[in-house]
């Protein structure tokens, strides 16, 4: 009906309805507009559904995939000196073979987290090396071993206390008859006190010092040539000309922080007047002193020490007569290294007393005797290189391992008690030591993890960590320093002087106390307490430096040794083992840190590798990651091959330190043992070795695919001639037109501005700056795979670049260049983001805000140095409970799925801040160091304060040689470099 | 021979676009027939492959968000990978159904009208399997809502500056007008199908689908008024969605991304792309459910045409590219390029340019454009073609950037490759529906392009008549 009268009144009526506005009318509205009516009518229905659907969606974030709050403990009663979230620092001392590092640690309500050198400390200088850093991981790893066992029997330390003395008063009677002591180098006076106290009441017992990367052929070559046994100290800071004969003294010889602080030194530009050192490197590996070379000569670590003579006999020939050198022997026809001996000779002759020749630990007593004695022509002896005395040291001896071997066979140890060392898997081949363990009745093993010798052991010890233990120890130079704990030992472990207190006395003293009774040699009796307490505050006893030795040539012995002067063996292909950068020899094998470290050279991480020159490699037809047979004697092993550019041909080099069985889940999986074909009569270079290429193939892990710099402009290099014609160079290499914006630009003129430069003729690739970023900001270890996949965390990295002539592999220079997140003042990121999680602050840093962070992963893309890491998985998901303890706890642990980079470490900068402003000041000049510039030991990086023209900071960027990198791209980068400059010699082309 | 009938033969007039002497009665029951019939074994056997594809794309996603985007394989440099890939790849196909519904209706092509309803369903299918990508491409997939800006308590709103955010606004608002410029279209058709339904479910969901359709004249008035709305509104949209996408890379600062050129070159990549998914669809409907006289040969060969058209713009794109690269004198825009043709991906870059370059010039050859077995293969070609040209820019221009260091391969996992696959799933299981309950050829419309339709039909019908049958 009514259905009816619409359409009557649509056909006729239709203006008077609408006029007249009847219900008709609106019936039929309608069901012509039904969508708008239903809107006018019932308004509220569709907003309430709005907000409904802006709750849902907003509810189901909250409730999705969010980590659990862990529950926070207070303190119930605050201890005096804590102050919860104020961070306090100790110093203590890291022992690392015959070196002492003084390190000042970080300690968070109780718990240590980061290491720093102490600034009063001669070995570090506030500075530091990358074990240094990553140690504080090795304080946490849950793999350390944290029972006593007897035959795999848990144990407690007083069962062995037990079994210990009644073994004790037995050998009381034999005075040691059968009982041998072997353990690792020390330098401690402490421990030095107990082995004597050992060797004075056991006289028939034995003390065997080893470790398989020592020091053994420098000072034994010192002694041949001045009969005494001197642990000599370089002063390179004073040095003009420096021929390093196949010594990495800048990366992983001994003392290696304060010769790169020297070093470095001698290397400071200001501007195009100054002057700088020249490095001459011989070596037949690439090493990170190789890198910094002005001339680097390749050649076979076998011809080095024929090299070697070749300088002392053509200084001869310049009237610097080297003693007792003229009637050496030796062949060296090759001209591409001949070319180099006269003008290095004249180089040399020209600054007497004012260079340092050095070898290797590799190189044989010989040649140290012969470097000695060069140096004692070239007058370098007592003003760049001092010889101090060895006190409390125990130093690697390999004649006494073998003596132990022979007793042992003979049957005449019924005692092994092996302390802070691994014989089963570092000592050599030859030796099988593992078969030995078998002939002794009782082994006793000491140490941090359950390793291959403690799996064989009769009874096992967990050693304590050096930052659990009480003790002291000497550094290079012989300054006295106290080691203290910062935290109880984790795992019960022990430390050497409480466990060569109880071999020495027979009874479980505490090593507090031995520790003080032995300083109060040096300390005064009436004021001891105080005295003590500034010693552990400051970390250092003053001027406790050895003394200078002053020592001569015996011309009459030298002459008689270097009668039988070794002569290079040509042929074959010679295999050179090494020290790891990562692991070191085996030690830190268990070190996610440094396993993911990048080897400065190869770039490779998680495993070692057989290097090989690219002409070797391409005569032998092999390719990176084939896996080879090498084999020399009774013994070989299987390894994959790399090839690195500027290896000496025809030699292959090896790291020690991987392919641990038994050292954790980190270490057992890395790696090739390369002890395996180590040998006591050939430790370091294997002649005539041979090569098999097995036809399988292992993946090996490198952070960096591409070598060469395709010549962009990037790193910026020149010879100091260059320099010198051409002082603006660096910044003329890129043109570009004006770099507008489009928009008023933000000013960044008040308060604090944040920069950074980075001076590459210094940087030499050492990696400390990667560890202590990866300590200070809670960065994660990915693992081998995730590597591969290029997928590290690191937010520094240093990038290295081979450089020399197209094509030119053989023998390339290189380059570093360390890249974290430049700070860019128009950051190419921050545009990107949809969500606005990476934004600038008004001191012109680029921050990173996680929890805003979806991950889309646009900002690493449009990141011209892509130095952004993203969280690909929960990498942090698997951290064990006590690893967790090394976390800053300033710094966010991020979790999945968030892009993460360098902060210029914000958290330095907030709290330096707090602080200046409790005390009503403004922040001095160098007050806050980011955690990459503290570790530097080449003080390569300086942070601070762009706007204040007097900071050190603006003062080195305005030097001619600062650069900023694609700044042609108009992102202002708040990084910027510092050119490198190399000082070739003009005579060597 | 007369001179009259001389001069009518000499007089060109189009071939009618339907064959085989339709009435208005005998399309709909071609096409209605199709829903109405009983399922055939072939549907059944396809919609359980595809259904396949598309579990296994929810059991990759759901993989997904439980372990993290560290199963694709990612890396620094290379961010992006084939989720981006496939989203543009995908919202490239979704461009063919707007442009055939919105600028070719507006410039009257009236042959679209027996293509245009499965275009857009393609469309819109398409525009869906994109849109998943972009949401679960993202680290923290949950959180993925924050790129929408919704009121929250921070106030934190968010960044209007980033491509991305464009794209969410782009792609969001073309696929709202292109589902409703569907659904728009579909309701005479829904009617239709509702009045011929016997089953009481199909009469309720084709009732309630077709709201309330009668055919009077006002309803038809109205519905002629806001399809045209619609064309208008979707024409520009047809631009601007790939080229905002586009944008997502001319906006950086990454030497191989950073080109001004890239709208239009995306636009006409993706109508090209566009237009080979729907010969390729088109084929096999029209073969399938015997329309062959609905979709002619003739339809075809304008979509070949166009695709030659597009496909020697995007030839040409690719060709300016290398000219400015070299012109511009940047050593790092020049390396990206050479890189692209000569470097790790070179392998990419040429399959690219054979597909998308050399295989359409076989279009020249009217026989070729007009054979349905060789356009069907060269359709095929240029899909993997300009999947391929996705690939080559997001993945080679990342791989290899400013910084040598930071140069890295990418290779994609069983993940990525999966994940691909069951996106074809998804596409495929929304299409077979669609061809099972809903007309795949618009009814109406084609009845619009029949002589019958034509105003003075009867005035000069039957030479008209006489024409339609020739032909």
């Amino acid at each position: 009906m009514s259905k009816e009268l619409i359409i009557s009144g649509k056909q006729y009526w239709r203006s008077l309805d609408q006029l007249a506005d009847t219900p008709e009318f609106r019936k039929f509205l309608e069901n012509e507009f039904p969508d708008s009516l239903d809107e006018v009518r019932d308004p509220v229905s569709r907003r309430k559904f709005l907000t409904l659907m802006g709750a849902s969606l907003s509810l189901a974030g909250l409730i999705g995939c969010r980590k659990p709050v862990e529950k926070v403990i207070p303190y119930v009663i605050q201890p005096e000196e804590i102050t919860p979230g104020i961070p306090q620092y100790y110093a203590t001392t890291m022992p690392f073979g015959s070196d002492a590092y003084g390190v000042l640690v970080e300690s968070h309500e109780g718990r240590p987290t980061k290491i720093e050198g102490n600034p009063g400390h001669p070995a570090t200088m506030g500075r530091s090396n990358a074990f240094i850093q990553a140690s504080i991981l090795g304080l946490y790893d849950p793999d350390r071993s944290s029972t006593v066992l007897e035959k795999g029997e848990e144990r407690t330390w007083n069962d062995f206390i037990s079994f210990w003395n009644s073994r004790y008063s037995e050998f009381i009677g034999s005075r040691g008859e059968g009982l041998a002591v072997f353990g690792g180098q020390f330098t401690s006076p402490t421990l030095a006190r107990l082995k004597e106290r050992f060797l004075s009441r056991f006289p028939n017992a034995r003390w065997v010092t080893y470790e398989p990367v020592s020091d053994e052929n420098i000072t034994e070559g010192i002694r041949l040539a001045t009969g005494r046994t001197l642990q000599p100290v370089y002063n390179f800071d004073n040095a003009k000309v420096i021929l390093s004969l196949d010594s990495d003294f800048l990366n992983l010889e001994s003392n290696n922080i304060a010769n790169t602080a020297g070093f470095s030194e001698g290397r400071q530009l200001q501007s195009e007047e100054d002057e700088m050192n020249r490095l001459y490197m011989a070596e037949s590996s690439y090493s990170v002193t190789g890198s910094m070379a002005d001339h680097r000569i390749r050649l076979k670590n076998s011809q080095i020490s024929s090299f070697a003579a070749a300088i002392s006999r053509e200084l001869g020939s310049m009237g610097v007569v080297v003693e007792g050198a003229s009637n050496i022997d030796f062949n060296l026809s090759d001209a591409s290294i001949t070319k180099f001996v006269s003008p290095i000779a004249l180089d040399l002759a020209g600054s007497r007393g004012e260079c340092v020749v050095i070898a290797g630990r590799d190189q044989s007593p010989y040649v140290h005797a012969l470097v000695f004695a060069i140096n004692e022509a070239l007058e370098n002896n007592g003003t760049t290189i001092n010889y101090l005395e060895t006190e409390d040291r125990s130093l690697s001896d390999t004649n006494g391992l073998l003596e132990l071997v022979g007793a042992i066979n003979e049957g005449s140890v019924n005692t092994l008690m092996m302390i802070d060392t691994n014989p089963v898997y570092n000592c050599p081949a030859n030796l099988e030591f593992r078969n030995l363990m078998e002939k002794v009745d009782h082994t006793i093993h000491f140490g941090l993890y359950m390793d291959e010798t403690g799996v064989l052991s009769e009874w096992h010890i967990p050693l304590a960590h050096y930052l659990e233990s009480w003790g002291d120890a000497r550094s290079a130079d012989g300054t006295m320093s106290v080691i203290q704990p910062l935290i109880e030992p984790l795992f019960g472990g022990k430390d050497l002087v409480k466990i060569f207190n109880l071999i020495a006395n027979g009874n479980d003293g505490r090593s507090y106390d031995i520790v003080r009774g032995t300083w109060r040699r040096w300390l005064s009796e009436s004021n001891f307490e105080n005295e003590w307490k500034r010693i552990l505050h400051d970390g250092v006893l003053p001027d406790s430096r050895s003394g200078n030795v002053r020592v001569r040539t015996d011309t009459a012995s030298l002459r008689r040794l270097f009668g039988t002067y070794p002569q290079a063996e040509t042929g074959g292909i010679e295999l050179v083992f090494k020290p790891s950068p990562a692991t070191f020899d085996g030690r830190f094998a268990n070190n996610g840190w440094l396993q993911e470290l990048p080897d400065p050279l190869t770039k490779l991480t998680w495993d070692n590798a057989a290097l090989i020159s690219p002409a070797t490699a391409e005569e032998l037809g092999f390719k990176n990651n084939d896996l080879l047979s090498l084999s020399s004697g009774d013994w070989s092993i299987d390894i994959p091959t790399w090839i690195l550019p500027g290896a000496a041909d025809n030699s292959i080099t090896v790291d020690l330190g991987y392919g641990r069985e038994s050292a954790g889940r980190i270490a057992s999986s890395a790696g090739f043992n390369t002890y395996k074909l180590r040998t006591s009569f050939s430790p370091w270079v294997i002649s005539g070795v041979e090569v098999i290429i097995t036809g399988s193939k292992y993946d090996l892990a490198s952070t960096q695919d591409h070598w060469s710099l395709d010549g962009r402009p990037i790193v910026r290099e020149a010879g100091i001639l260059e320099y010198k014609d051409h002082p603006e160079f660096a910044k003329e290499m890129v043109e570009h037109p004006p770099l507008k914006s489009m928009w008023k630009d933000h000013k960044y003129d008040e308060g604090y501005q944040w920069g950074m430069a980075i001076d590459l003729s210094l940087c030499n690739g050492c990696n400390a700056c990667v560890v202590a970023c990866q300590s200070e900001n809670n960065i994660p270890v990915v693992g081998r795979e995730e590597v591969e996949k290029g997928r590290e965390m690191h937010w520094i990295r240093i990038d290295r670049y081979f450089s020399g002539a197209e094509g030119n592999t053989s023998d390339p220079g290189v380059l570093y260049q360390p890249m974290g997140c430049q700070h860019c003042e128009m950051a190419p990121c921050e545009q990107v983001c949809p969500v606005a999680a990476t934004v600038h602050d008004k001191e012109g840093l680029n921050n990173m805000v996680y929890n805003r962070c979806i991950g889309t992963r646009y900002c690493s893309n449009n990141c011209p140095f892509k130095v952004r890491r993203f969280n690909f998985f929960n990498f942090t998901k698997d951290t064990p409970e006590v690893q967790k303890m090394a976390n800053n706890p300033d710094v966010t642990v991020r979790s999945r799925g968030v892009m993460e980079k360098c902060t210029y470490c914000q958290q330095r900068l907030t709290r330096a801040k707090y602080t200046a402003k409790l005390e009503n000041r403004e922040l001095r000049d160098g007050e806050v160091m980011s955690a990459c510039q503290q570790a530097c030991p080449a003080g390569a990086i300086v942070f601070g304060n762009i706007n204040d023209p007097d900071s050190r900071i603006s003062k080195i960027k305005q030097q001619n040689r600062d650069y900023r990198v694609l700044e042609e791209l108009n992102i202002r980068p708040r990084t910027s470099y510092l050119a490198k400059i190399r000082n070739p010699n003009p005579e060597i082309d | 021979m007369s001179i009259s009938e001389k001069r009518e033969k000499q007089v060109y007039t189009d071939p009618p676009l339907i064959q085989g002497d339709p009435t208005f009665h005998s399309i709909t029951e071609d096409i209605s027939v199709i829903p109405e019939k009983k399922t055939p074994t072939w549907w059944y056997i396809a919609f359980a492959v595809s259904f396949s594809g598309m579990l296994m794309l929810l059991g990759m996603i759901g993989y997904l968000v439980w372990e993290g985007t560290g199963i694709w394989g990612l890396n620094v440099p290379v961010g992006w990978g084939w989720a981006i890939v496939n989203f543009v790849f995908w919202v490239g196909i979704g461009h063919a159904g707007t442009l055939i519904s919105a600028i070719l209706f507006l410039l009257r092509q009236r042959w679209r009208t027996s293509i245009n309803r499965f275009a857009e369903a393609m469309t819109i299918f398409a525009v869906i399997c994109a849109l998943v990508f972009p949401g679960i491409h993202v680290g923290r997939i949950w959180a993925a809502y924050w790129m929408f800006p919704l009121p929250n308590q921070m106030e934190m709103w968010p960044n209007f500056r980033s491509p991305l955010l464009w794209d969410v606004f782009a792609v969001s608002s073309y696929f709202t007008v292109s589902l409703l410029f569907w659904f728009t279209g579909l309701i005479p058709d829904l009617a239709t199908l509702r009045d011929r339904a016997k089953g009481r479910i199909k009469k309720i969901v084709y009732g309630v689908l077709s709201c309330g359709w009668r055919g009077g004249n006002r309803q038809w008035k109205h519905y002629e008024m806001a399809y045209l709305i619609l064309a208008g509104l979707s024409t520009p949209l047809v631009l601007s969605v790939h080229s905002i996408v586009s944008t997502d890379f001319a906006t950086s600062l990454l030497p191989g991304w950073h080109t001004t050129i890239f709208p239009p070159y995306f636009v006409a990549g993706a109508i090209f792309s566009g237009f080979a998914m729907v010969v390729t669809l088109s084929i096999l409907a029209r073969k399938i459910f015997k329309l062959e006289h609905i979709i002619t040969v003739r339809h075809l060969e304008f979509m070949n045409k166009i695709i030659m058209v597009t496909g020697m713009m995007v030839g040409y794109a690719y060709s300016t590219e290398f000219f400015i690269a070299w012109y511009s004198g940047n050593e790092y825009e020049s390396f990206a390029f050479l890189n692209r043709a000569f470097g790790p991906y070179a392998w990419a870059y040429w399959i690219m340019i054979s597909c998308n370059v050399f295989v359409p010039q076989l279009f020249w050859f009217k026989k070729i454009r007009t054979s349905i077995v060789p356009m069907f293969i060269i359709s095929i070609f240029i899909n993997i073609g300009m999947w391929f040209e996705r690939f080559v820019i997001v993945i080679s221009s990342l791989a290899n950037d400013f910084l040598p260091s930071s140069w890295d391969y990418y290779s994609p996992t069983i993940w990525d490759i999966g994940t691909f696959i069951g996106s074809f799933g998804l596409f495929f299981t929304l299409f077979l529906l669609f061809l099972r309950f809903l007309p795949m050829i618009s009814i109406t419309e084609v009845k619009g392009v029949l002589p019958q339709a034509d105003p003075h039909f009867h005035h000069n019908g039957k030479d008209n008549g006489k024409a339609g049958g020739q032909g």
